[in-house]
């Protein structure tokens, strides 16, 4: 019973920043109709970001966050308005290889000014615990899943709330219409790549001290976003929100009770048996 | 008395100047090691060779048919591995285990045609990556058959022998000729897949398959059996990926899930064919023209960053030319004679 509270536990500190990563695809792909291939090299890119404002300046990656959102919502917004916005309509194959593209630039710049090194970031907490109760839990990851929180709630309100997160909704439902009724939907679009890229990199920045940096470590980012947003449906905010806590819990039960190399296999069927059975994804809208 | 409609001009026979082109390229090609010695030269052309297998193979399903599989890694390392594993663990030499690899290729196939051609567009693509990442992480974990991340490394190719003469033995030639058999292999193979190519865009099967890829729905109310014809489609470009797999390992001497089963492997093939000129038979051959030299180049210079010429090109390729180099030269030709009478056969006009 303790390891299974434990792995929980630990599945949903980690799930909440898979979620952000999702709720970045997601809004991209709900404003744009865009699947952004190069997802996982934005975290990687905030991860770097992070690693360097600590390493030079002995910023706290937490604290950090505050530089990577508005560089990474700067970043998003002219991967928008430079490469994305020129293949709005282009066939969604097109759009797609671009991407992967962009995640290619992305990368192997990243390798050829930083190398491939693997680098580690390492806090006076980074292997901190609290123990509650015969369950430790790990103290970076409770601080992440904290600011994840504040930072899914701050969103949720912006776009329910705010004129802008009305205006991207309603782009996000019905781009013509949304045109139609005085919305600047080319606006919306580069905000929207924003968000969803600072969000990606905030993701990177928070899981930054538990984990490797190198310049690869995008791809498999990119490819659990996928499942995530998959699995919540393909636009859905809160679907990419469950899709996260889903996968991060699913990714942590599978490693304490089968084997941890075997996570990822764990995933990916989940991930085939949603798209064969349930494409729509458990709140999405069947866009097939 | 009825008079016969007069018939549209039907294009007949094979056009007389791609085979003497194709000829005459084949023929400088065949006698180039006689001349040329240097083993680079020959590891260059090997690679531009397997670059043009890959890029053709995958071109049978993503050109032609229009499903972009970007999961093409999974026939790729099944080649790779299955033929590896039968050479080191077995003693199998390549030549016989080479079959059982596109054959278990072909199984693999079926069962991913099965579960991801129900799927459509972007869905079509992430399934895709999610069946070859599962490859992946089995050859990954499943350390009693493929040894996990080690990898498997050849220690020498057995000789070729048939009715107990040797015929080749690779591992007793001298290190500058060694080359040649790969090179000789990897020509014939290249010419095979661009043979198959030409074959599917002028026969019937590749209207099933062109159709299919202009619009599925009002093909398969035309009643073309949709996912009889993907599956088909599949299984050929499944069996050279497969071929091209092997031939790699056997080249390489060295796999890991890293250099066979990555999306890195399948994104290559992809781009070979989009920056050439998707769904035409000589897109994926400028590609693997235009990529390799490039990428090799930049290797030896600086470096891992080869990876990042892949990534310049398509996205200057998609922003600028969405239809490839092929198709941008070929937009450039015809915009001098302004009417061009549509006297093109169905399905040949390409759409990237």
């Amino acid at each position: 019973m303790t390891v299974f509270l434990q792995s929980l536990i630990s599945g949903l500190l980690v799930g909440g920043v898979y979620a952000l990563i999702g709720i970045g695809l997601t809004i991209i792909f709900g404003v744009m109709r865009v699947i952004n291939f190069a997802h996982g090299e934005l975290v990687m890119v905030g991860m770097y970001i992070t690693f360097f404002a600590f390493s030079l300046f002995g910023i706290d990656p937490f604290v950090g966050i505050v530089i990577v959102i508005p560089l990474m919502f700067l970043f998003g917004a002219f991967l928008q308005k430079t490469f994305i916005n020129r293949v709005l309509n282009a066939l969604p194959q097109n759009q797609i290889l671009l991407t992967i593209g962009l995640g290619l630039v992305m990368s192997n710049t990243v390798m050829l000014l930083f190398t491939s090194d693997y680098r580690i970031l390492s806090t006076s907490y980074s292997s901190g615990s609290v123990n509650l109760g015969g369950i430790s839990i790990s103290e970076p990851l409770t601080i992440s899943f904290l600011i994840t929180a504040a930072i899914t709630g701050a969103l949720y309100w912006f776009l329910i709330k705010t004129d802008t997160g009305q205006a991207i909704r309603a782009t996000a439902q019905d781009r013509d219409a949304a045109q139609l009724m005085g919305v600047n939907v080319r606006r919306m679009s580069v905000i929207a790549t924003g968000i969803g890229a600072a969000l990606a990199g905030t993701a990177g920045a928070l899981i930054s001290p538990t984990y490797y940096i190198f310049p690869q470590v995008g791809s498999a980012f990119t490819l659990k976003a996928f499942v995530i947003v998959v699995l919540g449906g393909m636009g859905s905010v809160v679907g990419a929100t469950i899709g996260g806590l889903i996968i991060g819990v699913s990714e942590s039960l599978s490693a304490a009770y089968v084997s941890s190399g075997l996570k990822e296999l764990f995933v990916y069927v989940l991930f085939l048996l949603v798209l064969v059975f349930k494409p729509a994804g458990l709140l999405g809208k069947s866009r097939m | 008395m009825r008079t016969p409609l007069p018939l549209p001009p039907k294009p007949r026979g094979v056009a007389a100047m791609p085979l003497v082109l194709g000829g005459a390229v084949l023929a400088v090609l065949a006698v180039l090691p006689l001349f040329e010695k240097s083993p680079y030269t020959h590891h260059i052309f090997i690679l531009l060779f397997l670059a043009i297998i890959m890029g053709e193979a995958w071109n049978v399903l993503g050109g032609y048919t229009g499903q972009y599989s970007v999961g093409h890694a999974a026939y790729f390392g099944v080649g790779a591995y299955v033929t590896m594993i039968l050479l080191d663990k077995h003693q199998v030499a390549p030549w016989l285990g080479l079959w059982p690899a596109i054959v278990l290729s072909l199984v693999v196939a079926l069962v991913i045609g099965a579960i991801t051609f129900r799927l459509r567009g972007p869905y079509f693509v992430l399934a895709s990556i999610a069946v070859a990442e599962i490859f992946r992480l089995i050859a990954l974990n499943w350390k009693d058959l493929t040894n996990g991340a080690e990898g498997i490394l050849l220690v020498s190719l057995p000789p070729l022998v048939v009715g107990g003469k040797t015929l080749l033995d690779v591992s007793a030639m001298p290190a500058e000729q060694a080359k040649i058999p790969f090179y000789y292999a990897g020509l014939g193979l290249a010419v095979v897949v661009i043979a198959v190519n030409w074959a599917v865009q002028h026969s019937k099967l590749g209207y099933y398959f062109q159709a299919i890829r202009e619009d599925q729905d009002a093909a398969h109310s035309l009643g073309i059996n949709l996912s009889f014809w993907k599956n088909l489609a599949l299984l050929i470009s499944a069996a050279f990926t497969a071929w091209a797999g092997s031939f790699y390992a056997l080249y390489t001497g060295f796999i890991d899930p890293n250099n066979t089963l990555t999306t890195d492997v399948s994104v290559q093939m992809v781009l070979i064919c989009i920056i050439g000129g998707i769904g035409t038979i000589l897109g994926p051959v400028v590609g693997a023209l235009v990529v390799v030299p490039l990428s090799e180049g930049l290797r030896a210079n600086f470096g891992q960053v080869h990876a990042l010429v892949y990534g310049i090109l398509v996205v200057l390729v998609i922003l600028f030319m969405p239809d490839g180099i092929l198709g941008f030269v070929k937009k450039l030709a015809t915009r001098r004679p302004a009417p061009a009478a549509p006297t093109a056969p169905p399905g040949t006009e390409v759409k990237a």
